[in-house]
């Protein structure tokens, strides 16, 4: 017998069971057709498709890093350090993402908050607010 | 990074003050610095992906079904990855065996999908230096793949050594387990590229 | 290796150079830090003499440009990433264990690689000077000053490699000190209970962690721009040089406090014992660290506020730009309280730390005035940044660093420094560095521009710069003292005691120098200040048991291998795909020797 009480008995295992994982593997399956099916009928879904796509990988991701990985079982210590990366990771995505966002959105817009007025139709045609080419 | 993953010094004499063996609290920690890793290279991605001067772009090239079939690949490999730490967390050797070869096997498919997607896209037109698009998909997607040969050669090297007559010593279990943390790692941060990618092209 | 004690010997402590190449002893890579890090120090500096020599005059012929823009940015990262950062982490490796309480980092064989590897990045980074020109597009490195169009010679990619090879060093120390400070502590040694060093140790070490990871992706980018031909910085194809200025300022703003907090907690450690008096509002000067390192990623763009970055991010990056201010504003408080009140014992350390506080709040406050961006944009690359970038790098980091000299020296070689040259040395290098920067405020504001090498008479620049230039070897001679002093210090026998300073924390409750093992009995920590409560409650220190049987990690070849390896990538990324190959293979030979070297 390999078991070796001895080398383990300080190591907690996680309580889930073989059949469990196969079952978290199967949810992750079919919730990874579901993406698919999404993703090929935009226009059934139209403007909620990227927020439901988001909310799906979210769910797998939570559902790996909670029970493969066994963040639930774990000390509440591992969660919060790992919490660290993955809220500035995703805050620094939608960070850039939106400052570049706003870099050309306010180059068009420009004259507007220039004149501060609903002038701006009226500065606009004078060419002071050529859309960038890049940012 | 790939020595960090291999540190094998026991903790110390006395117990650690969380109770958490070093070693796992370092990749957690690590794993908390490869978030920003990817939300780098993912952010790059979004910022550049409408920025093609020239074709192709994402809609026209991306292959769904493919890339579909890989990232199903990459999930079952978890599945074989958690089913081989179950086996080394309650002795059963020939489990855990199976189940790493298992998954360098599915990490190894998933390479493949990748490489006969790049050489695709190549004879398709689409280089490293063709557009922007080009340009951050494939320096995205390469280092995800980085990551997953690491990851390979990682649970290789595990699979070599627990093959040896004192097979992986007393903390067999934490270590599969500690490969397993970086090799599911690196497939939810598949989860999330495949999802902002392949599934949201435009 | 079983180190019996009670027989209190170094006799069986081997000496010789293989003894050093393989040691994981967090005492001898932490001095081996310190003294790489103090000469990369004297060779930054000297390039910062040179600099000064050339603008001491109108039309100065010293350098020509191109020297100029090497020397300049060479200053810059030698003194960053080779000089403070590494004297930093050769503090950090001595004491973190020592005021922990504990027998060593928790992964000995990983700190050895984090310093094989600097050291191979340092030599990797100084050596472009002899192969084609060294990096001369600033420390920060704009595109396109860094892309190949306009930096033709290798320079930028040394720069590149260089910073990627150090910044794996870093990220291996820092995960290392991450999980010591968080693991490895003595009993009773309770998270409020940790030195404020420590402390600001922890913040350091996350705000790496979390922060390098960025620079990679820039400077892997930067890589390809350079190498394989993409366009990420370069417009004319689509990309977009602001995004580097983003990637870069999301790592660089964060390592601006990389570089403070160090000093911060050094200084937090001297005043108390040299007045005497437990640390004022301790909680509230953690809390501030920690609030520093959170808000520390959110003020990056204000870097960039002239790249027109549109109304409200200017709005919000100015915001959290002086929000800021706060909590560096109370630790500065709480230092001032500390002293209030105090027996305050006036040694070169209590000089060194008194000189923070003040010249780093200059330097604080004309930071925050750039917090504003229409004044953001009258002092932007002028001068007066250099002026601000100054007072708080030398007048806060180092000033803090020879505070901790003085402090910690008598524990690391068991010999005091001698006071009168310090305080000679001290003296000469406070005027020194208030002639040299702070002119720098006039030239800016008279709109002298940063990075020129070189201006003409009639701009009414001239006597503030001969100032600076009269300042600049002020300090060298300061430092000169400094190396004077330690050698004759070095030379007389060991005078310091286990506790010269009467110190509050763990690190003098064992030998000076400590032993390998760094303490008989790992002690028991009772209060914040565990000396002095012991010391007032008649609290004996544990008494060493007869069969002391305590266990070192032995020495190992194996971090000196992988770091060779990790080399060789680096150099073959710039030359040739073989090298590139061959140090990988000899990287994963490493990796695989180190995995199956016992450790019992």
């Amino acid at each position: 017998m390999s078991h070796d009480a001895h080398a383990e008995s300080h190591e907690e295992h996680p309580p889930t069971t073989i059949r469990e994982y196969v079952m978290i593997g199967f949810v992750l399956f079919v919730v990874t057709v579901v993406e698919l099916w999404v993703s090929y009928n935009e226009q059934i879904l139209g403007s909620t498709m990227i927020p439901v796509l988001f909310v799906l990988s979210a769910f797998k991701f939570a559902v790996v890093v909670a029970m493969f990985m066994h963040l639930r079982f774990e000390h509440s210590l591992l969660w919060k350090l790992f919490s660290f990366g993955l809220i500035l990771g995703t805050a620094m995505i939608i960070a850039l993402t939106a400052l570049f966002w706003h870099d050309r959105t306010d180059a068009v817009g420009g004259p507007e908050y220039h004149t501060g007025s609903t002038q701006a139709e009226a500065s606009a045609p004078g060419g002071a607010a050529p859309a960038p080419a890049k940012h | 990074m790939a020595a960090a993953a291999h540190e094998t010094q026991p903790a110390t004499q006395h117990a650690t003050t969380t109770g958490i063996d070093n070693r796992k609290v370092m990749m957690w920690i690590f794993l908390a610095s490869e978030c920003l890793f990817f939300g780098a290279l993912i952010s790059t991605y979004l910022i550049f992906k409408g920025d093609s001067l020239v074709g192709p772009y994402p809609k026209e090239i991306l292959n769904i079904p493919v890339t579909s079939t890989s990232t199903f690949v990459l999930l079952m490999s978890s599945l074989t990855m958690v089913l081989a730490v179950y086996g080394a967390q309650h002795g059963r050797l020939g489990m855990m065996k199976v189940m790493l070869l298992a998954t360098i096997l599915l990490g190894l498919g998933f390479l493949g999908f990748q490489a006969y997607e790049f050489t695709e896209f190549v004879h398709e037109g689409l280089g490293l230096t063709t557009n922007q698009f080009g340009t951050s998909f494939f320096v995205l997607t390469g280092f995800h793949g980085t990551h997953v040969a690491v990851g390979v050669l990682y649970l290789l090297s595990l699979l070599v050594a627990s093959n040896r007559r004192t097979g992986l010593g007393r903390d067999r279990a934490l270590h599969i387990d500690i490969a397993g943390l970086y090799w599911h790692f690196v497939d939810v941060v598949w989860i999330v590229i495949f999802t902002i990618i392949y599934l949201i092209p435009n | 290796m079983a180190t019996a004690i009670g027989v209190m010997t170094h006799a069986e402590e081997d000496t010789g150079l293989w003894s050093w190449l393989t040691t994981v002893d967090h005492k001898r890579i932490g001095a081996v830090y310190t003294v790489a890090g103090f000469i990369f120090f004297m060779i930054g500096g000297l390039e910062a003499v040179a600099v000064r020599t050339q603008l001491a005059v109108p039309n100065g012929t010293v350098l020509d440009a191109d020297r100029y823009n090497q020397f300049f940015t060479m200053h810059a990262l030698t003194m960053i990433f080779l000089a403070i950062m590494p004297m930093g982490a050769g503090f950090f490796n001595y004491f973190i264990p020592l005021q922990i309480g504990a027998r060593d980092v928790a992964f000995p064989r990983l700190n050895a690689l984090s310093l094989w590897i600097f050291l191979g990045g340092g030599l990797l980074l100084n050596s472009s000077f002899f192969l084609g020109g060294a990096p001369n597009g600033g420390w920060f490195g704009y595109a396109p000053l860094s892309s190949i169009e306009y930096a033709k010679t290798s320079g930028m990619t040394f720069y590149v490699v260089g910073l990627l090879t150090l910044g794996l060093s870093t990220l291996i120390a820092s995960l290392n000190f991450a999980v010591t400070i968080i693991n490895m502590r003595a009993p009773g040694m309770s998270m409020m209970r940790l030195p404020v060093f420590i402390w600001m140790v922890l913040v350091v070490a996350f705000l790496l962690i979390l922060s390098l990871p960025v620079l990679t992706v820039g400077l892997l980018q930067l890589y390809f721009d350079r190498v394989w031909g993409t366009s990420f910085f370069s417009p004319a194809t689509g990309g977009d040089p602001i995004l580097w200025q983003h990637i870069f300022w999301i790592f660089g703003h964060p390592e601006v406090y990389v570089l403070i907090l160090p000093s911060m907690g050094i200084v937090s450690e001297v005043l108390p014992v040299m007045s005497k008096k437990p640390l004022f509002g301790y909680s509230a000067i953690v809390f501030a660290g920690a609030a520093i390192g959170v808000l520390g990623f959110g003020v990056w763009a204000h870097h960039m506020f002239t790249t027109g970055l549109g109304p409200v991010p200017q709005v919000v990056f100015s915001a959290s730009t002086m929000a800021i201010g706060i909590p560096t504003g109370i630790k500065i408080f709480n230092w001032l309280g500390t002293m209030y009140g105090g027996n305050i014992r006036f040694v070169t350390a209590t000089y060194f730390s008194v000189a923070f506080i003040a010249l780093f709040t200059i330097g604080g406050i004309s930071g925050v005035m750039h917090a504003s961006p229409p004044i953001d944009g009258h002092h932007q690359d002028s001068y007066f940044v250099v002026a601000h970038l100054h007072y708080v790098l030398f007048g806060g980091a180092i000033m803090g660093i020879f505070a901790g000299l003085f402090y910690w020296f008598p524990k690391m070689s068991g010999r005091m420094l001698d006071e009168t040259l310090g305080k000679i040395g001290f003296w000469i290098m406070f005027v020194g560095m208030n002639l040299t920067f702070f002119p720098m405020h006039f030239l800016g504001l008279a709109g002298m521009p940063r990075r020129i090498y070189t201006y003409d008479a009639d701009l009414g620049w001239d006597t503030w710069n001969m100032v600076a230039t009269i300042g600049s070897y002020t300090i060298a001679t300061s430092v000169l003292i400094f190396v004077i002093n330690v050698i004759k210090t070095m030379r007389k026998d060991k005078d310091a005691g286990d506790d010269p300073w009467g110190g509050a924390t763990l690190e003098w409750a064992t030998s000076s120098p400590p032993p390998a093992h760094d303490f008989d009995v790992i002690p028991e920590v009772r209060d914040r200040d565990p000396l002095w409560y012991d010391r007032d409650h008649g609290i004996a220190r544990a008494a060493v048991p007869e069969h002391n049987h305590i266990h070192m990690p032995p020495p190992s070849y194996f971090p000196l291998i992988v770091a060779l390896g990790a080399l060789l990538i680096a150099v073959g990324s710039m030359t040739h795909l073989s090298v590139l190959g061959l140090g990988a293979v000899i990287a994963i030979y490493g990796v695989w020797g180190w995995a199956l070297e016992p450790t019992d």
